[in-house]
């Protein structure tokens, strides 16, 4: 489908949701809820270009993440790999796993403690079908891909004998060696320390420019974002909230949430930006109609605890969920999905 | 109604006037608290590492100073070896902390507390009344299964013992609003609240007793950076309403930049730079703090590639002769792969740092980006701010 445009994706979803039904706890045997975990999220990775996804913690990304890598299911919505729709309720085959690669945060959990970094490497080779007597030269070649040379010194270790750096470089060398087309990062650099985290970034870009890598990358931190990405899409209580080719939305945020995230960063070179909301918002319940961002919004207006808001155009390639740019009618991108009635159902809180 | 104990700001900042006109020659008086030469080791014999080494500093009464480092660079044993909270196989093995608390009615007259030999006993007396410490998870300080309201109710008990049950319950929500959290909270359990509200209860028990120090260990690391940025401008609020001084410790630099009045960086154990916090950002003096600064993609301008540090944090089991940096220093000269620099001021100035790079050597050249100046200093005015 995507062959005619001239960048053609390599993974693309379309209105991916993902709901999760859960007992409220304390409360009757009846009670459930509904977490809108993702709503009606849809991009477009492509090969040598960086995608990030911000937002704060609970907003989505891990789930939306793994719907990429198909380890979880969608609840509606479709994934289009190299321009073929992924049947709904199919499995994940062998060989979409060898082309969408996921690297978690924490890169202690996601190596084994009680094998030698060769083990970590040498087992997805052969569960990929590489022949035994080429895995370590393929294992090594993945090391040096990721700048930990000489390979050979590493092979051999175990991973509580690596730094949080050298470990995280070496699960990416681990996703590296099934030779994917799609890297998705999920806040790879967020328990690593400062000094080494320039290294992981560079290293993700590298992949991308050198390599030709499609890459998601997934962050808390809207600097490392606007360092590194091509395109920059706000996540907020599942929804994506704006989004922007290049550095546009950092640099003239026009959805709300945007606005109090950019304030809100520490900036040693600004003095005088400091976001003033101080209540204590994280008690706001996410509103199960209208704008989700309503009860925090400085600029609410009534139609925004109404009406969900749908995605206007407010720039080139830059979009925003908010009802503050509905002055022009035409710049409707994509109407918000109809509000659907749901019974026997309390609020996520 | 209850006697509210806190100070007001207007008698904190009359403290400060009387004791810098009465008593300037003084030192206990200006300073709340006086580290020197501390050493703090895990273990014994030759499984021993150190993990404060030779930590020397001064905390000004109602000042912010902020500890920078990397994980592993010894900033939580430092202020837990400090205020005696270390725990085997940690152990004191050098140097002395002085607390100066001002006593109760006098704020004239304060009582040099040496905390390294303090009994069980006096600690008990200066903890929570004189100093407080948050810690960085919450979730792990507060206990389980006891709701929120107790907790504030057995620090009172203890120490306010003639509060009845009903003035401890007034002053647990005034805390509470103090830090902007409704009073229902009181009957919640930690797991029931966010990460956000758990920090901000933890601030307002640090609180609770007014303390003259309070310290932060990591206290927004683990929250959202808009939850931060909430927690920080309450902080402040706070700080000009009730003079605390504050110890804020953070791997965020550029949080500590905005935050502190002077930053000491860390590093393997010991303090490598310490300055005013803009002249520490405009002008900093050691590669590694150069470094991290330089680790912080900007907000705005133009993006390009930045490099960050090289190589990994050290291992204190295997700390290299000479400076512990040099290994990943793109500075490093002969002389520092063999022989450790000391902390000492540059020049006349009371900014210190410790490479062989600024010891006045004339046959070192210090490269421009380690040399700039700085302009005049934010952190000047934020102090004049703060007492007029
Ligand atoms: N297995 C699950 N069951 C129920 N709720 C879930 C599950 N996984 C995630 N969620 C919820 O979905 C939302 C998004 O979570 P997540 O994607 O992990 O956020 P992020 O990665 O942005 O921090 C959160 O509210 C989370 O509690
Ligand atoms: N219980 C312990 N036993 C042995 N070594 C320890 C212990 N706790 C901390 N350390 C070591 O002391 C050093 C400093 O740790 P810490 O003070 O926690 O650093 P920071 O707070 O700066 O991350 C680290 O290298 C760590 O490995
Ligand atoms: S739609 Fe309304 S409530 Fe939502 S962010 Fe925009 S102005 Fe605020
Ligand atoms: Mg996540
Ligand atoms: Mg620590």
């Amino acid at each position: 489908m995507s062959e005619i445009t001239t960048t053609p994706a390599q993974l693309s979803v379309r209105h991916l949701t993902r709901h999760f039904t859960t007992r409220v706890p304390g409360r009757l045997l009846h009670a459930k809820r509904v977490v809108r975990a993702v709503d009606d999220a849809s991009l477009d990775l492509v090969r040598g270009q960086v995608t990030a996804v911000v937002g704060e913690s609970g907003s989505g990304k891990s789930v939306l993440a793994r719907m990429l890598a198909r380890i979880i299911a969608p609840t509606s919505g479709e994934l289009i790999l190299e321009g073929t729709t992924i049947p709904a309720g199919a499995k994940r085959t062998l060989e979409y796993a060898s082309k969408v690669q996921l690297v978690l945060q924490d890169p202690y959990a996601s190596t084994n403690p009680v094998h030698r970094i060769r083990h970590s490497l040498e087992r997805p080779l052969l569960i990929h079908g590489a022949k035994k007597h080429d895995v370590e030269d393929l294992a090594k070649a993945a090391l040096s891909r990721v700048s930990l040379d000489p390979p050979e010194r590493f092979l051999d270790r175990y991973p509580h004998e690596l730094s949080g750096g050298q470990l995280q470089r070496v699960s990416i060398a681990r996703a590296l060696c099934v030779k994917p087309d799609v890297l998705l990062a999920d806040e790879p650099i967020s328990m690593l320390d400062v000094s080494v985290r320039l290294g992981i970034l560079n290293l993700l870009k590298g992949l991308c420019d050198n390599e030709h890598l499609a890459v998601l990358y997934i962050t808390h931190d809207i600097a490392s974002a606007r360092y590194l990405a091509d395109e920059i899409i706000v996540m907020y209580a599942g929804q994506i909230v704006e989004r922007s080719r290049g550095t546009a939305l950092v640099d003239e945020p026009t959805h709300p949430y945007t606005q109090l995230l950019i304030a809100s960063v520490p900036d040693p070179s600004d003095p005088t930006s400091q976001a003033s909301q101080s209540d204590e918002h994280s008690s706001y319940a996410v509103p199960e109609v209208g704008c989700r961002f309503a009860p925090r919004c400085p600029f609410v207006m009534d139609v925004c605890r109404t009406t969900d808001p749908p995605v206007f155009q407010v720039g080139e390639g830059h979009t925003s969920r908010c009802w503050l740019y509905a002055d022009r009618p035409e710049a409707v991108v994509e109407m918000a999905l109809p509000e659907r009635r749901r019974e026997g159902e309390t609020t996520k809180t | 109604m209850i006697a509210d104990p806190l100070k007001t700001q207007a008698t904190s900042k009359m403290m400060d006037m009387q004791l810098r006109e009465v008593a300037p020659a003084s030192a206990h008086h200006e300073f709340v608290l006086e580290v020197n030469n501390f050493n703090v080791d895990y273990g014994v014999g030759e499984n021993m590492v150190r993990a404060v080494n030779d930590v020397t500093l001064k905390l000004r009464r109602s000042q912010v100073l902020g500890v920078a480092g990397e994980s592993g660079s010894g900033k939580s044993t430092l202020v837990y070896a400090m205020t005696r909270l270390l725990r085997a196989p940690g152990v004191i093995s050098g140097g002395d902390v002085t607390l100066n608390i001002t006593n109760d009615g006098d704020s004239d007259e304060v009582t040099p507390i040496n905390l390294v030999t303090a009994s069980e006993k006096e600690l008990r007396q200066i903890r929570w009344s004189h100093v407080s410490i948050v810690l960085q998870s919450a979730l792990n300080a507060l206990n389980p299964v006891l709701r929120v309201g107790r907790e504030f109710h057995e620090v009172l008990k203890t120490h306010r013992r003639e509060l009845t049950k009903s003035q401890r319950h007034a002053r647990s929500v005034e805390l509470l609003k103090m830090v902007g959290l409704n009073e229902d909270r009181l009957a919640r359990f930690p797991h029931e609240l966010s990460g956000g509200q758990r920090q901000r209860i933890m601030i307002a028990l640090a609180l609770a007793l007014d303390p003259e120090l309070v310290i932060m260990d990591e206290p927004t690391t683990a929250l959202d950076v808009v939850t931060q940025r909430e927690i920080i401008n309450e902080l402040n609020e706070l700080r000009s309403r009730y003079g605390f001084a504050l110890i804020f410790i953070t791997h965020d630099l550029s949080l500590l930049i905005e935050l502190a009045d002077e930053i000491v960086v860390m590093y393997a154990g010991a303090i490598i730079e310490r300055a005013g916090a803009s002249e520490l950002y405009e002008a900093p003096r050691h590669p590694y703090t150069l470094g991290l600064i330089n680790s912080f993609p900007p907000m705005h301008g133009d993006r390009r590639e930045l490099t960050g540090i090289p190589g990994s944090p050290p291992d204190l089991a295997e700390l290299p002769e000479g400076c512990s940096f040099a290994p990943r220093c793109p500075y490093a000269m002969a002389r520092c792969l063999h022989e450790a620099p000391a902390l000492l001021n540059i020049g006349d100035s009371d900014r210190s740092v410790a490479c062989w790079l600024h010891t006045g050597d004339s046959s070192v050249t210090v490269p421009v980006e380690l040399s700039r100046s700085s302009s005049p200093s934010r952190a000047h005015v934020t102090v004049l701010q703060d007492h007029t």
